[in-house]
């Protein structure tokens, strides 16, 4: 391989896994801003309806949780949001500044005796719609992988 | 977001336009509440202009659901969009909310 080709590989190796980062503050407006720089930056692949609704749906219930729950809406507090495709993943890791929370101690939703509750969905919902989701120890950082198809040609 | 409410067959039907989420929920809730204040028996939600419900949107409806079974009112949703119809299914309030096809099912079967 000459050089040139290989830098060139190289180059599109290194932009492939480009992070991308948004830092907001703790305002419920600020939730589509993140959801929508996240699918315009998606605009090159070949991503369907349904898996465009899922992106969105889980980066806003994570945005959200992470100003609402996470930051107790104290807009000196800010939620970070880091969004990068490796090869045809994306993956999105949004951290707010909160305590944290036990996510293994979450009521299942769907049971009927939670049915007719209020709030509980948010984590249920990214957890069944994303290919992977990861919380780090403290509770306060989370990790969501979506499969993507192929780039646009 | 925007809601109309029509009286049709001695029933209410709302048209719901717009997003379902944490920012609409308030102004939809209003919608209902003043419905349920007056009681109002049999109420049919129309969906078909609904392109998105976060969970936010889903607790907002089990709200208005809650409170119209409080004194025994009936509400059914129609024409959902295949992907919104998919989340009632996913978070099991299908079980709870009568969900059906078409207005015009809604109406000629809500004895």
């Amino acid at each position: 391989m000459i050089k040139s080709e290989l830098s060139g590989s190289l180059k599109s190796l290194r932009d492939s896994v480009k992070k991308i980062s948004l830092i907001v503050p703790s305002g419920v407006e600020q939730i589509r801003k993140v959801s929508s720089n996240i699918l315009d930056a998606l605009a090159s692949y070949d991503i369907d309806d349904d898996g465009l609704f899922d992106i969105k749906l889980c980066v806003e219930e994570a945005v959200r949780n992470a100003i609402v729950h996470g930051n107790k809406s104290n807009r000196k507090l800010s939620v970070r949001t880091v969004y990068w495709v490796d090869g045809e993943a994306l993956n999105i890791e949004i951290e707010d500044e909160g305590a944290g929370f036990n996510y293994k101690a979450l009521r299942d939703p769907t049971k009927e005796e939670n049915l007719l509750r209020n709030s509980g969905r948010g984590v249920y919902l990214i957890e069944r719609l994303m290919d992977k989701v990861e919380f780090n120890d403290k509770g306060n950082k989370v990790k969501m992988t979506k499969f993507l198809g192929p780039k646009k040609i | 977001m925007s809601v109309k409410i029509e009286s049709k067959a001695g029933l209410t039907v709302c048209y719901v336009d717009g997003e379902i989420d944490i920012n609409s929920s308030p102004g939809i809730k209003k919608n209902f509440d003043k419905l349920i204040a007056q009681k109002t028996p049999k109420i049919v939600v129309n969906l078909a202009k609904v392109t998105y419900v976060d969970s936010s949107g889903l607790a907002t409806l089990v709200e208005i659901l809650k409170n119209m079974k409080s004194y025994g009112g009936r509400l059914r949703l129609v024409n959902l969009s295949q992907k919104i119809k998919s989340l009632f299914e996913i978070t099991k309030l299908e079980k709870l909310f009568e969900i059906m096809a078409t207005e015009e099912d809604a109406i000629s079967t809500f004895l």
